[in-house]
């Protein structure tokens, strides 16, 4: 296994107490495969992803228990040092805004070619032949010439490609994207999802990408984790869960989402509002807006119970939700 | 169409490009709205889709009158507002109203609920006699499914999707037969969007209201739409009823678009043919010759940098009508099926 991250708990210290961002999260990411997590905002999608990569802002931040096990070796417990040479060279980052993400006043040749002379102690010179074959590579026309030019004179999806290349750099296994299309139209983001899996296939990498819009996830992850109020809910092979959800949550965003082919269909909205962080409500956080909700459920956590060896459910009545 | 209630033709906003401060000049022109023409029928959705800096914003700012139009006529109910001022103007007004993107920034952060669904009747005091105010404002807050009582609280302790409902009720307010909506859902999580899209669906029905939904999500659009223009550059490329437009697109922009709009469904990865345009937007300060998709359009040909192609039902399938005899701006239209037509069994 590429990524483990075993029973993950971080919180946050805010005005209104302490907020549970992650509260016993689980998840694997093997070489070649892509895991979607997906989550609304606030579910603790990206902040897990954030521990991950050892990039949490501490303080406010704290990673109060787990483990996050690449290739077998305990992240959390390296030190900074130890930690810089794995992140950027072993496992990179995506962010969804690649304009506030880049840095204005260098050229993207420089911001690229950083990463060899940092990581691999090139020279300038040859780092930016580096620089101009990973943007060749992210197929950004005229890379000779671009390379360049600053963030401000790309579009928003060449500036995404500019990432992308950053996050290649060092042939890392596993690479992160959190939201890499949400700030892109709907044209931009095809192309931009498209050369992502086609380099991921390219390098074997594994990759997670954190998301809140099932189109994005149906179309190209191999496995799916739903998020809600830090925990996972359901996990997943992607085909089963949109067959048939083993979660309430699960299945009240699929019905609440309007589709390209289904017209006249009315949508379902799930009633009420993601929890406070700092006020989760007592047994199944997702109780309140619950249609199948029953007594046990206002005072038992469930368990992430196994549906099957490759589907977990943290709901007392999966088998209710499945087939009914 | 029913009854035209807003008719718009040949609209034109244009921004001028200047540089220097002491002696400023033009050294270019932003023409962020290009030629659109469409009319909204009484308690009809127009939906309006199109990529970040097509114009969708601007053609709403000028249906409100935020923004005056460079040239060209909106139509309420026969009269053009555009050429209208002062009290006539302020009468007009009170009859189209709009709903904002952001409910963040969209409502005083100052002012509590209850102002704020109550300003409009500060500025057409008729609409309601002061006595009645609170009253209404109550009514309202019920209407859009917040609690009465919240009149005295401020935005700051509602959620976005509460806040929105507050931006609905203030837009409400002053009862208009037109709400102008530009992208009201986009910022909100998805458990959310759906509430709020059901309250619109059913304002509309309970108000006989007329929308115009601006949106660049095309499934939304295509849920609360009876009709739909697709935007590219500054004009309307294509227009239609749902159907026509998502089941039998003939533009190229439009087959593209909806070809790249990701469906929840993982069976749809073997099924879809996916049509990846080369390349960004031009910029709307260099708008090409001829037609302006030709810079992306795999099927472009000389003509198309040469003549601009009108927004018209193509000839080849006017005889044969059906569903792909509907408006499309283009030299080469031909019936495409991007969207996989799906039978949902639901989920087991």
């Amino acid at each position: 296994m590429l990524l483990e991250v075993r029973d993950l708990h971080v919180e946050f210290r805010t005005r209104d107490g302490v907020a549970k961002a992650v509260n016993g999260v689980d998840y694997q990411v093997d070489a070649g495969e892509t895991l979607a997590v997906l989550g609304e905002s606030g579910s603790g999608k990206s902040v897990t992803a954030q521990a991950v990569m050892g990039i949490l802002d501490m303080p406010p931040g704290r990673i109060t228990g787990g483990e996050v096990l690449f290739r077998g070796r305990d992240l959390l417990t390296l030190k900074e040092d130890e930690r810089r040479r794995v992140r950027g060279a072993e496992m990179a980052m995506i962010f969804q805004d690649a304009l506030s993400s880049l840095n204005p006043v260098l050229s993207v040749g420089d911001q690229l070619g950083e990463m060899f002379v940092v990581h691999r102690g090139m020279s300038k010179k040859d780092a930016r032949a580096r620089a101009v074959e990973l943007m060749d590579r992210v197929r950004i026309p005229a890379a000779r010439e671009r390379v360049k030019q600053y963030p401000h004179q790309f579009s928003g999806g060449m500036r995404q490609r500019i990432m992308i290349a950053m996050a290649l750099a060092l042939e890392p296994a596993l690479i992160i994207a959190d939201e890499p299309t949400t700030a892109l139209d709907v044209t931009v983001q095809a192309q931009v999802m498209e050369l992502l899996a086609e380099l991921r296939r390219e390098y074997r990498m594994g990759l997670i990408l954190i998301t809140h819009d099932l189109g994005v996830v149906a179309d190209v992850a191999d496995r799916i984790a739903v998020m809600y109020a830090g925990r996972i809910v359901e996990s997943a092979p992607v085909h089963d869960l949109y067959k048939a959800p083993a979660h309430p949550y699960t299945r009240g965003l699929l019905d609440s989402v309007p589709r390209l082919d289904l017209k006249g269909r009315d949508l379902c909205a799930i009633k009420g509002l993601p929890p406070n962080l700092a006020n989760v409500p007592p047994g199944c956080a997702f109780h309140p807006r619950c249609p199948m909700a029953r007594d046990v459920c206002r005072t038992d956590v469930p368990p992430l119970y196994e549906v099957s060896e490759t589907r977990g459910s943290a709901c007392h009545f999966w088998r209710e939700c499945l087939h009914g | 169409m029913a009854e035209p209630i807003l008719e718009v033709s040949r609209l034109v906003k244009h921004y001028p490009l200047t540089r220097g401060v002491l002696f400023r000049k033009q050294v270019g022109t932003v023409r962020a709205v290009d030629g659109v023409d469409f009319a909204l029928g009484r308690g009809e959705t127009l939906g309006i889709v199109g990529e970040s800096g097509c114009g969708k914003s601007t053609v709403a700012k000028m249906l409100v009158n935020l923004e005056r139009p460079t040239a060209g006529s909106i139509r309420y109910k026969g009269e053009d507002i555009t050429r209208l001022s002062g009290r006539a103007l302020k009468a007009v007004r009170r009859n189209i109203q709009m709903v904002f993107q952001d409910p963040y920034t969209s409502l005083n952060p100052r002012m509590t609920v209850g102002d704020i669904i109550g300003e409009p009747y500060d500025i057409h005091p008729e609409a309601a006699p002061r006595g009645d105010r609170r009253r209404r404002v109550q009514e309202l807050l019920d209407v859009v499914g917040l609690d009465p009582e919240y009149v005295n609280r401020y935005p700051h302790q509602f959620s976005g999707g509460q806040r929105q409902r507050i931006g609905i009720a203030r837009g409400l307010a002053l009862r208009p037969e037109v709400i102008v909506a530009d992208e009201p859902v986009s910022a909100l999580d998805v458990s959310v969007q759906a509430q709020v899209i059901n309250l619109m669906d059913r304002l509309q029905s309970e108000f006989d209201l007329a929308y115009v939904f601006i949106a660049h999500d095309l499934s939304i659009v295509r849920h609360i739409s009876d009709r739909v223009g697709v935007m590219y550059l500054g004009r309307i490329v294509e227009t239609g009823t749902d159907t026509e437009i998502y089941d039998h697109p003939t533009h190229p922009y439009t087959q593209a678009l909806l070809s790249a709009v990701p469906v929840p469904d993982p069976r749809a990865r073997e099924r879809r043919e996916r049509i990846l345009l080369s390349g960004d937007v031009p910029s709307p300060t260099n708008v090409p010759s001829g037609c302006r998709f030709r810079t992306r359009c795999w099927k472009a040909r000389e003509r198309c940098a040469v003549e601009v192609p009108a927004l018209a039902v193509p000839e080849e399938f006017r005889a044969a009508g059906g569903p792909a005899a509907h408006d499309s701006a283009c030299h080469f239209a031909e019936e495409k099926k991007v969207v996989a037509e799906e039978h949902r069994e639901g989920p087991a």
